[in-house]
């Protein structure tokens, strides 16, 4: 009889993930609450410039991007690889060095944006000493995850592995790309590029910043959670690979639809354009997969919050992946640039797709790391609606102001004067707008639904945990069991039970 | 109060071809969409009764009526069967692979035809897109585009000045006296002026208004000539950028009005004493102030 071989995933690092997920979704959704208010009520900032508008806008980016989404995708990826590769995670080291790593630059980011300490590029402002320390912990996270994959005892790689690895290896490049740059001092640098080959640069960063921190991995934990919340087979394992291979390959080359109408050369915009265009479907081979999976469990869709954050999320997906490509069309782009329509779109697919998802999961997640059950599904669902009702809020207004500034822009008097000259006229006009986006921030509170199923886990009942360790009883009440329930019929079975508490 | 202003006339023979064209375009599109859905809908049922007469010679006269009864219905059907190729959930076992990844398992469903066409349509498009802007040479450049408004917008405007009842003579301007004008002039002057040179004109960042003194001549059409192309070296922005031929007008004449007011604060003469007579002889207009105030040079 062949040995049967006995390993424990490691849940603490998942566990520690999770946490800061939900603490830094907390504080990253808080600051941008803050610049919306201040949007409507300047004096928020209380003329101290480490508040104001412009310091704490690259924090609420930088936080909710590589803090809470980033957070939630090392939950996932720590919890299913481990899973799906039938094995611990490589090194215990790596993983510790990569979660307190990771935690370590968040607060440093959190530090330096509101000291005003910038590189100016988008979403990677950070300087280049935590530049640095970035591309550190993110080598350690892919030598870790590298490790478990090659001492898998799975043969295939799952496809959700698949998006982990072309999630690891572009933002690889992606971060070494755009902080190139030349220190000057300990907390000032220069890019090497400069004029509009930075802008490019930057921009190919950007939107791949979007396309591989906030879309492949999301899409590894979607074929992962989903598939598991509804238990059903995934759709197809075609289209899994034919939208991987299409998604990954074409996504690449459509940042310069950033620069439309800049001093970009006219090929190289139309290029950005064209590759926009052919990711519709890529991305909708994403979407498909996972509605198409949930076939034969829409009736517990009507039930399950989980089901319910997942499916919301993968639509969000889909909107915003088609309304991407059409914002990328010149004559769509001549009145969506530099209006709110652009923080609009980008929020359907932060609070839709990501949010969702981090939700969806961790509300799947949570009672299995702790081994309880959910405090109350119907605080999930009041979670799941009013986030759903927050989206509306948020992004509704958005494109409304976003319409009035392009009109109000282009509106020229018959002598070729613009009509409203004075760019602030164009801003009081959306402040009624701006007021109902703040409403719709009322999506972040009922995160800390999801902190009560930890909190109440030791007056809820043991829930089964396929992953849970047995527990060994006390000497004592084994005693008590064994004697209990020998002689009985069962009574091999009886012993086991009172030597290990199957929970 | 400004008067009113006219809303924007073209030349009629613009404005007719202008619609015409686009008139007529929208209205023969209009007529393609609808001719193709008459043929679209012909060609269904075309196809419906090719399908019914196959059932008739497959299965007989009692399947062709039951057939007649629902035609749409079958059609959908096949339409959803043919785009989709979806093997029903009932049927799944049949296309279950044997992976197992922690309890997860694959269908092997084909790639959904419409998503596949939808595929290949947008590559087309990337095709013909690229073909257009950058082969044919009938696609216009950003700067082409840029180019061909800004000739439109100019035409128009110039179509409209010339149509104007307060259309500016620039060579032989007198001050303005009607009321309505003086009133005009002043509000602008309001909105525009004071942060340099005074609610009163009194003057600050830039001179005196008030004195007879004139660094660029003190005429209706020296005033006129300094706020159209401004004095861009000592931070007066040309305002020709933002305010009608017709308010400049007015403002020029507003200001005027105020030689003499004697406000309080009023900044020293700059510039050279201005002569009426001499209006017709400007002096140097771009000779500099014999003693320049401080606050000129660092308003700039």
């Amino acid at each position: 009889m062949a040995q049967v071989e006995k390993f424990h995933y490691d849940n603490a690092i998942v566990r520690n993930f999770a946490y800061a997920t939900m603490i830094w979704g907390l504080v990253g959704m808080l600051v941008g609450l803050i610049i919306a208010l201040q949007l409507i009520f300047p004096q928020l900032n209380l003329g101290i410039a480490e508040v104001s508008y412009g310091r704490l806008r690259p924090l609420h980016t930088n936080a909710v991007i590589f803090a809470f989404v980033g957070n939630g995708i090392f939950t996932g990826v720590y919890y299913s690889l481990q899973r799906l590769l039938k094995a611990r995670m490589f090194s215990k080291v790596l993983s510790n060095f990569h979660f307190w790593g990771w935690q370590a630059i968040i607060v440093a980011a959190a530090l330096t944006l509101p000291l005003g300490l910038t590189s100016l590029h988008e979403y990677a402002e950070l300087e280049w000493p935590i530049d640095l320390a970035i591309a550190l912990v993110w080598i350690g996270f892919g030598i870790n995850m590298f490790g478990t994959i090659l001492k898998r005892r799975e043969n295939h790689l799952y496809v959700a592995i698949w998006f982990y690895i072309a999630t690891w290896v572009t933002v690889t490049v992606l971060h070494v790309g755009n902080n190139l740059e030349l220190p000057v001092s300990a907390f000032k640098s220069y890019p090497v590029f400069a004029g509009v080959q930075d802008a490019l640069i930057q921009w190919w960063y950007g939107h791949n910043a979007v396309a591989f921190f906030l879309t492949t991995p999301y899409l590894g934990l979607m074929y992962y959670f989903l598939p598991k919340a509804a238990n059903r087979p995934v759709y197809s394992y075609k289209l899994s690979i034919i939208h991987f291979w299409a998604l990954i390959f074409i996504y690449i080359w459509a940042g310069p639809h950033h620069l439309l109408y800049t001093s970009l050369p006219d090929w190289a915009q139309s290029l950005g354009t064209v590759f926009s265009v052919m990711l519709i479907a890529p991305s909708w081979g994403g979407m498909l997969n996972g509605l198409l999976t949930l076939r034969g469990a829409w009736d517990r869709v009507r039930q399950d919050p989980i089901l319910k954050f997942m499916v919301v999320a993968v639509t969000a997906y889909g909107m915003s992946t088609f309304e991407g490509p059409m914002l990328s069309l010149k004559s769509v782009n001549a009145i969506s640039h530099f209006t709110d329509w652009t923080i609009g779109h980008v929020h359907i697919g932060a609070l839709g797709w990501n949010g969702f998802l981090t939700f969806g999961m961790l509300y799947w997640l949570i009672p299995r790391l702790f081994s309880t059950k959910l405090y109350s599904e119907k605080l999930a669902n009041t979670h799941f609606w009013i986030g759903t009702l927050g989206i509306m809020f948020y992004a509704i207004p958005l494109y409304w102001a976003g319409w009035t500034q392009s009109l109000m822009w282009k509106e020229f008097t018959p002598d070729g004067f613009l009509k409203y000259g004075n760019f602030l006229e164009t801003v009081t006009q959306i402040l009624p707008m701006y007021a109902m986006r703040v409403v719709g921030g009322t999506y972040i509170w009922p995160e800390i639904s999801l902190w009560y199923t930890i909190w109440s886990r030791r007056s809820a009942p043991a829930r089964s945990l396929a992953t849970k360790q047995p527990k060994r009883l006390h000497w004592l009440a084994r005693m008590a069991c064994t004697k209990a329930n020998t002689g009985t019929a069962g009574w091999k079975e009886g012993l086991f039970k009172c030597f290990y508490l199957r929970p | 109060m400004l008067p009113p202003r006219r809303p924007p006339r073209l030349p009629l023979k613009a404005i007719f071809y202008d619609s015409f064209l686009s008139n007529g375009l929208l209205l023969f599109t209009a007529f393609v969409i609808v001719g193709a859905f008459i043929v679209m809908f012909r060609l269904l049922n075309v196809l419906i009764k090719m399908q019914q007469i196959q059932i008739y010679k497959e299965q007989g006269f009692e399947a062709f009526q039951e057939a007649q009864a629902r035609p749409m219905e079958n059609f959908w059907n096949n339409m959803y069967k043919r785009w989709t190729k979806v093997v029903p959930v009932e049927k799944e076992e049949d296309i279950l692979f044997d992976h197992n990844y922690d309890g997860i398992k694959e269908l092997d469903n084909s790639l959904p035809p419409w998503w596949v066409a939808m595929f290949y349509i947008t590559i087309a498009f990337a095709g013909i897109y690229l073909f257009y802007f950058h082969v044919s040479g009938v696609g216009k450049s950003s700067k082409e585009q840029y180019e061909v408004e800004v000739k439109k917008a100019e035409i128009a405007i110039a179509a409209f000045q010339a149509k104007q009842a307060d259309k500016v003579d620039e060579e032989n301007l007198v001050p303005l006296e009607k009321e309505t004008d003086i009133a005009a002039g002043k509000t602008l002057f309001t909105t525009n002026c004071v942060a340099c040179h005074g609610a009163l004109g009194e003057g600050g960042v830039g001179p005196n208004m008030t004195d007879n003194f004139w660094i660029h001549g003190g005429s209706v059409k020296n005033i006129y000539q300094t706020i159209k192309n401004g004095v861009p070296e000592k931070g007066m922005i040309a305002w020709s950028n933002q305010l009608r031929p017709a308010d400049m007008h007015r403002l020029a004449s507003y200001i005027l009005t105020l030689q003499g007011t004697n406000p309080p604060n009023g900044k020293a003469p700059e510039g050279t004493e201005f002569v009426p007579e001499a209006a017709a002889t400007p002096q140097d207009t771009t000779a500099t102030p014999a003693e320049p105030a401080a606050p000129i040079g660092s308003g700039q």
